[in-house]
């Protein structure tokens, strides 16, 4: 009973904030636009691929605080060689994986053969990645010479639905792959559930949790290729501003659909909630501010429900 | 039904007792752990208290901390009687009964001195700053007291593991002598984890402790070091006490045979194993690491050995040695004819060894996942196939692991924490099991498990040996291994000191051979 009340709350709040949107007056004629739901679906895709991506470490019970910031790099690594060195398209939107992914492996390194605490790595990781930024930028937009093609790609639309939506779809299908249906991501669940026993079942955990980091940090560069595809500029600012959203999803996910567990319709939800949510207050003329505190009081109020859930269902048995 | 909550001044307990216990009963679920008890902890005296596992020691312990609350019966403390089933921690404490468990409850990454001040008040400044030179002078002074010999600023994980017992103990013996009433200390087996030489450090510790005018109660199993530290003596066999006063001029022998309720007899020797036709599976030889020393043995196939041996006798650390969990010091281990390298799980695993560990929840459980995945956990590889998982095969396979080894559960999704602790068992031995192991490492196999259940695992384990599998039992529960083995080889101080083979295992040969006999105190 609580089980499955639990399980659909997130999507009757989500349903309940898109009906309040669709009849307050003083949103009614913007919320339920096509271009509005369009536009949130587009600039949202990018932050759930860098939400699905983050989900991985979280499965093997690590943080990885650094996506926001290697979005931002690699973002930049995607303008810069397209505007300052000429690079084709293509090569350019390599350049940007190719960063997230050996962002990834450093991260990798530290909590998995170094031994880090991940949240203090990555924590440290994400700041030299913002110095860096800064250093090659000083601080400037890069604006000229971005390809005509990649703004295509941020701003149209295939079958009526925003190219960064296809690639979330490709996204979540492929990390609802990894997870449930190769042998690695089982046994990335084997390690987030409990290291000593998976140590005990002979699972490698150094190589698991290595390969969740490298995962995440893909991700994180194609998220950064896709800022750029979206804003049709380099921005170093960008970044960190996707990292709270980013992490908050997961969380707020794993109360909804399969409680208990990081899961990816989960995720995804948690993520649309959250940006239909903060669109339609923004369209009711509530002031920027209201998306700090709404995301800071989504993931605490995400990781008290699931800790009250856990102890209900613990007690309950 | 419980006793009344109320502290009444009855009587004042007899000249000479600072701890009295009079009737104190105490069953669980029906079964008596603790019948009809009576003690008395007299100060300036070193009071043992022995018995085999099982025999309620550790039961009378915890109704003295307030752990337990016993059925029936008083306790009595410098003059304040209480029902002994209303004693609580707090209570305890205010009377002035001081306990150091077997984990100390010490700070390994603090100093000595902070690691003393803990539990008394910190002198301080105003209520405010801690006044340092305080601390540490006192500190000086129990030190000299009780001839602690360790740096007062040395973070505690870099002392002997005696000296952090005599630190945990000098603190205990501290805190009760701030107030006038009657102290009493309760050591609850301080020296199981120590090697002899430095357990003495303990027990000249317990006796100073005494001659500062503490009455100490002592729990321990080490005959020799009962011999030489106590004053009195109360003996428990079965929840009773067979006796209890001055020690007099028992022997080791008369010792023994209170504990157990027969003579000692001579130990059999450990003989070679059977000259089978088979191959043993297991071949252990010269094993060292932690308590073991100079372990030999071999386990053939379709035999099932168990292991016996006292809290601290190394049982758990030889099963980890041989699995590859931790790295032994010294020794081969020989699994189905090649070398296990040291601490190398993998290369265990693959040689054919499945082990199940001593805590089952702690490391064999994925406690947030299903009952099917927890069965898949080593071999999930099988049903990757044609780059997916075959989960209706994984699905089936889970299905006739929860028929075969006849795990109770609404079906193979359920979560695994909602499952009873047997059946949480049964998942693990079917998931060890589906390895098609050649030797099975068992530590602890009924623990927290409910009778029916017990008896369902110990069929599995036989049918395993029956199957052509090694088999290791180590256990604390020796009915368990009387009657589930065919030989027991017993642990003591980390030797093999002795085995039997059926049909002469039961249950009080085991206890008796269980208490180490060849330490002399030095």
């Amino acid at each position: 009973m609580l089980w499955n009340l639990e399980r659909f709350m997130l999507l009757g709040l989500f349903a309940a904030v898109l009906v309040l949107f669709t009849v307050l007056p003083s949103t009614a004629a913007t919320f339920p636009t096509a271009q509005n739901i369009r536009n949130v679906l587009s600039n949202e895709s990018v932050v759930a691929i860098l939400a699905l991506g983050s989900m991985v470490p979280l499965v093997v019970g690590q943080f990885d605080v650094s996506v926001g910031a290697t979005a931002g790099m690699a973002q930049i690594a995607v303008a810069a060689t397209m505007s300052k060195h000429g690079w084709a398209l293509v090569p350019a939107i390599c350049s940007g994986l190719v960063i997230g992914t050996v962002v990834g492996a450093i991260n990798g390194f530290l909590v998995a053969k170094a031994r880090i605490n991940a949240l203090i790595g990555t924590l440290g990781v994400m700041t030299i990645i913002i110095g860096l930024v800064q250093l090659y930028t000083s601080g400037a937009t890069i604006v000229t010479n971005i390809s005509p093609n990649i703004v295509k790609l941020g701003s149209g639309t295939w079958l009526g639905i925003p190219p960064t939506t296809w690639i979330l779809i490709g996204v979540a299908l492929f990390v609802a792959y990894l997870l449930g249906q190769t042998p690695l991501g089982r046994h990335m669940h084997f390690v987030g559930s409990n290291p000593t026993a998976a140590r005990l079942v002979g699972l490698r955990i150094d190589t698991i949790v290595f390969r969740a980091f490298v995962i995440s940090g893909f991700f994180a560069g194609l998220a950064g290729a896709l800022i750029v595809a979206r804003n049709g500029n380099g921005d170093p600012s960008n970044g960190s501003n996707y990292l709270l959203p980013a992490l908050t999803a997961p969380f707020l996910g794993a109360t909804a659909i399969r409680p208990g567990r990081f899961n990816i319709p989960g995720t995804l939800l948690a993520i649309f909630f959250l940006a239909f949510t903060i669109n339609g207050l923004n369209l009711a003329g509530v002031a920027d501010w209201i998306n700090n505190v709404f995301y800071g009081s989504a993931l605490v109020i995400a990781v008290t429900l699931s800790a009250i859930v856990a102890r209900h269902r613990a007690e309950s048995t | 039904m419980g006793p009344a909550l109320t502290v009444t001044q009855v009587e004042a307990p007899a000249a000479g007792a600072a701890l009295r216990l009079r009737g104190v009963s105490k069953a669980f679920a029906g079964v008596p752990a603790l019948i009809d008890a009576s003690l008395d902890v007299r100060p300036g005296k070193v009071h043992c208290l022995v018995g085999a596992n099982g025999s309620g020691k550790s039961t009378l312990i915890k109704i003295l901390a307030g752990v337990y609350q016993a059925d029936q019966g008083t306790l009595s403390v410098g003059g304040r009687t209480i029902a002994a089933g209303a004693i609580t921690p707090g209570w305890a404490r205010d009377e002035g009964l001081s306990f150091v468990h077997q984990d100390l409850a010490i700070f390994p990454t603090m100093t000595v001195a902070e690691n003393f001040a803990i539990g008394t008040s910190y002198p301080t400044v105003a209520g405010v700053k801690i006044r340092w030179s305080e601390v540490n002078a006192r500190c000086e002074e129990a030190f000299e007291k009780f001839h602690i010999r360790a740096p007062l600023d040395a973070p505690l994980a870099a002392i002997s593991a005696a000296q952090r017992t005599m630190i945990a103990i000098a603190r205990a013996h501290q805190a009760q002598g701030e107030d006038a009433g009657a102290p009493v200390l309760i050591l609850d087996e301080p020296t199981a984890s120590l090697p002899p030489s430095e357990a003495q450090f303990v027990l000249d510790m317990a006796r100073r402790c005494a001659d500062d005018g503490g009455a100490v109660l002592f729990v321990g199993h080490r005959l020799d070091e009962i011999l030489f530290v106590a004053d009195d003596v109360t003996v428990l066999r079965d929840g009773r006490v067979v006796r209890s006063g001055p020690l007099g001029g028992m022997t080791k022998a008369d010792l023994v045979e209170q504990i157990v309720g027969r003579e000692l007899e001579q130990p059999p020797v450990p003989q070679a194993a059977a000259t089978d036709a088979t191959e043993p599976v297991l071949t252990v030889s010269g094993l060292a690491g932690g308590p073991l020393h100079d372990v030999a043995l071999e386990v053939r196939p379709g035999e099932v050995v168990g292991i016996a041996g006292l809290v601290g006798s190394g049982r758990s650390r030889l099963l980890k040695a041989i699995a590859g969990v931790v790295p032994q010091r010294a020794g081969s281990v020989h699994v189905a004819g090649s070398e296990i390298a040291r601490g190398d799980i993998l290369a265990a695993i693959r040689a054919g060894v499945a082990y199940l560990p001593e805590n089952r929840d702690a490391d064999a459980i994925f406690g947030q996942l299903d009952v099917r995945e927890n069965l898949s956990a080593t071999d999930v590889g099988r049903f990757w196939r044609g780059l997916r998982l075959r989960h209706s095969e994984e699905a089936a396979d889970a299905q006739q692991s929860i028929a075969d080894f006849l795990i109770r559960t609404s079906s193979d999704r359920q979560p695994i924490m909602t499952l009873s602790g047997g059946n949480r068992q049964k998942v693990v031995i079917a998931r060890l099991m589906r390895t098609a192991p050649k030797l099975l490492l068992l530590d602890e196999p009924t623990q927290g498990v409910d009778v029916g259940a017990r008896h369902e695992l110990h069929r599995l384990i036989r049918a395993a040996a029956d199957g052509g599998a090694g088999v290791l039992l180590a256990s604390s529960d020796l009915e368990e291994l009387a009657t589930n083995c065919d030989r027991v080889l017993v642990l003591a101080s980390g030797g093999i000191v002795a085995e039997l083979r059926q049909p002469e295992i039961d249950a009080s040969r085991l206890a008796r051979l269980s208490f180490p006999h060849d330490l002399e105190p030095t």
